[in-house]
């Protein structure tokens, strides 16, 4: 009787060790067919060519879940194939590598494209090679080549304008204070900032309640080292977030704070807040991302927006913007192992922006990344003005760094007053090289 | 029936119990084999897996032997989370066994307000914890109801940012998590009364016994098995905690409410499988270390009864 227990139990616990066989899932057999990117990947199906009985999966994140309405639309009558979107709920990036990780892929997903979030997916081994895409020779040359890549090698399709780091600004504010020239470097922001603030007018708006906006801050301060290579230098550990440049810039930040330049509730605003307070001329100035007009957007229309809010670029030395391109910009296919399934992804990519590209960039009301599709009328100037800083514009922390650590928390914390500068700098710096370690980053 | 099971019939009136044959225990297998797929494998896996480099972003897994438990050592976020999780710990089980307990003697008579009072106090219970958390969240912000409910009373303009301190949102956090269980354990406070003879009772009423003397010489002690399950079940799981917090504050502000599972989250969501493998096994050998002291301090306390 024990004994028949034991080997019952025997039995089921060699099918569980089996089961979860000591090997990573989310990494493919080296025999599989599309391995190392063989003569099926490399191929472009034609736009369209018949996929009678083939289903698609696209991952997408609740604010990009009907991004591709238009385009799969368009593609269903033109194929015959079924396109599925599914929703992943928020944190998005972290469902899917976990996701993805456990061995559950799906054919496409929206996904940043930078390098420190593509190695975040193992993009060498889970994703679809780009290069020789039939759509590059009609983008922007400007844009064609500013993201996308882990080493040589491109990874993701951008679909959408790239998020740029710069400043929002009320101009009613600004007109009542005598203002009609923008600020044309952070020196002068600062000062302007200064005078608002004399003022009785509070010239930024941050939101540590929320916490993700922090890191722009120290971010744009870093744009002019950021093109003299600082992360080349981040990467190789030859320079540490420790050090002098990044820790000006975060000591900055907390003095800008401890001087008074932001609002009086910066530790518990929120994300929303900010959109309300800067509508409402509330604060003169935000540092953030498109996502945030994308909610100015669903508070106003373009008509209002156009006459309330302006947008600049900024770093310490000019009108330079830090581009930080993010999940809904850009879509990423996957080796799953099945040939006709890849081929139809990259088949999908190539409509999305080939011949869907127009109706796409209508319905969206985005700006076009190709010079022979107009934008739609009627997107607002402040989304212009975003579009054209990205040409001169340099890579942010996510683009140029090798890893994403946590800089957004470590700074809200020093809002909150849990942590100083100088522990901001540590904890960034040892969270970076723990993995950059993993990655496998030379130096670490 | 018990022909279908020769070889275990056999076993049993070998070993001498005969009533074994109506409930054979192979009938265990089922279940034994789910807990050894689900419950056993992965904690072995755990341990396994905390020794090596295992990460989101490359193919391989190789031993990396006691790497990950040194660099999380001289890393000053485990501790923080390791603390803040002892502390909403401890908190979260004096809370809800106080509430309880209160609640408890407050429903104890059986009359038709009590029931449905009771019903309604244990409603927290088998609601979603994330949905407790977004719910505080909102009743907490600094233009929530709660603010919004002071300034009507007082007449002025109240905003607290309730989960906006660095000091007091853990007990915030805790009064949350206690709100959500302290139905639960109402109701094994109430069964623990309920045990209680008639006889005991009516013996101190007749010695001129008041109702705190009852209480606290005859029927707490009396209590201690309803102690004993519900301190240790309410340490447990919110050592084990974080959906209530996760929702309510995402370990902020500045760290302070960070659990030790809400560090693992947000570790094996940057793609350090291997760290967060390792935290968690961290963690399994703290709840250890903690629950099974405890649980023997409290089971001695019943030896009285």
């Amino acid at each position: 009787m024990k004994k028949s227990l034991v080997r019952a139990a025997a039995v089921a616990l060699t099918a569980g060790v089996a089961l979860t066989a000591c090997s990573d899932p989310g990494v493919q057999d080296p025999s599989s067919p599309t391995e190392g990117g063989g003569s099926a990947a490399a191929e472009w199906p034609a736009e369209d060519a018949n996929l009678d009985g083939v289903t698609l999966t696209i991952w997408a994140a609740q604010n990009s879940n009907k991004t591709a309405d238009p385009v799969i639309a368009g593609f269903e009558e033109l194929t015959g194939a079924t396109v599925e979107v599914v929703t992943i709920p928020d944190p998005y990036e972290q469902g899917i590598q976990t996701k993805v990780a456990t061995g559950d892929k799906p054919d496409l997903a929206f996904w940043q494209p930078t390098e420190s979030q593509l190695n975040a997916l193992n993009a060498t081994n889970n994703l679809l090679p780009l290069d020789g895409a039939p759509w590059l020779d009609a983008m922007d040359p400007a844009l064609k080549d500013l993201t996308g890549f882990v080493g040589d090698t491109r990874y993701a399709a951008l679909i959408s304008t790239p998020a740029v780091q710069g400043v929002y600004y009320n101009k009613e504010v600004f007109a009542e204070a005598g203002i009609t020239e923008t600020p044309g470097n952070i020196e002068e922001m600062i000062e302007l900032a200064r005078t608002l603030d004399a003022d009785g007018v509070t010239p930024f708006h941050e939101m540590a309640a929320d916490r993700w906006g922090t890191q722009w801050w120290v971010q744009i301060q870093l744009a002019n080292a950021a093109k003299d290579g600082l992360w080349d230098r981040v990467n190789a550990n030859e320079e540490q977030f420790t050090d002098e440049t990044i820790m000006t810039a975060i000591n900055n930040y907390k003095g800008w704070i401890d001087e008074g330049l932001f609002n009086d509730d910066i530790k518990t605003a929120t994300f929303e807040d900010q959109g309300d307070a800067l509508l409402a001329g509330d604060a003169a100035m935000v540092v953030q991302v498109n996502s945030f007009f994308g909610q100015l957007q669903a508070k106003a229309d373009t008509a209002e927006l156009d006459e309330k809010i302006g947008f600049f670029p900024i770093s310490p030395e000019g009108n330079v913007g830090t581009s930080i391109p993010d999940q809904s910009n850009a879509v990423v296919a996957f080796k799953t192992g099945d040939a006709t399934q890849e081929a139809a992804a990259k088949q999908f990519l190539s409509y999305w922006l080939g011949d869907g590209y127009a109706d796409f960039v209508q319905a969206a009301n985005t700006i076009s990344l190709q010079p022979d599709v107009s934008n739609p009328d009627g997107v607002p100037q402040a989304l212009l003005d975003v579009h054209a800083s990205l040409a001169d514009s340099v890579g942010s922390m996510q683009s140029l760094a090798v890893a994403n650590p946590d800089l957004y928390i470590n700074l809200a914390d020093m809002i909150q007053g849990t942590k100083t500068p100088q522990q901001v700098g540590e904890a960034t710096q040892q969270q970076f090289a723990e993995l950059a370690k993993a990655l496998g980053a030379e130096g670490f | 029936m018990s022909t279908l099971f020769a070889e275990p019939t056999r076993a049993g009136q070998a070993a001498g119990h005969g009533r074994r044959t109506d409930h054979p225990a192979v009938f265990l297998v089922p279940a034994l084999a789910v807990l050894v797929v689900f419950f056993f494998v992965p904690t072995l896996f755990n341990f396994v897996y905390s020794f090596t480099d295992w990460s989101g972003f490359k193919s391989d897994i190789n031993f990396a032997g006691f790497d990950n438990f040194s660099s999380l050592l001289g890393n000053g976020s485990l501790l923080n989370a390791l603390k803040v999780t002892l502390i909403y710990a401890t908190l979260v089980a004096v809370f809800q066994n106080l509430f309880g307990l209160m609640l408890a003697l407050l429903l104890e008579r059986d009359t038709w307000l009590n029931r449905t009072a009771r019903v309604l106090f244990f409603i927290p219970v088998i609601m979603s914890a994330l949905a407790v958390g977004y719910i505080f969240r909102a009743i907490l912000k600094p233009d929530g109801s709660l603010n919004g409910i002071l300034s009507f009373i007082t007449g002025l303009d109240v905003s607290i940012a309730w989960l906006g301190s660095t000091t007091w949102t853990i007990l915030v956090a805790a009064l949350v998590h206690s709100w959500k269980w302290m139905g639960l354990s109402m109701l094994i406070y109430l069964a623990g009364l309920k045990t209680i003879s008639e006889d005991v009772l009516e013996a101190a009423r007749i010695d001129g016994s008041s109702w705190w003397q009852t209480f606290v010489q005859i029927r707490f002690p009396l209590l201690a098995p309803a102690v004993t399950f519900n301190v240790a079940t309410a340490l447990l799981g919110s050592m084990n905690g974080f959906d209530v917090v996760q929702a309510l504050t995402e370990g902020g502000p500045g760290g302070t409410t960070e659990l030790l599972n809400i560090f693992i989250f947000r570790t094996f969501g940057q793609g350090l499988f291997a760290q967060a493998t390792t935290m968690s096994l961290i963690l399994f050998l703290t709840v250890t270390l903690i629950a099974f002291p405890v649980v023997r301090y409290l089971r001695k306390r019943e030896e009285v009864l």
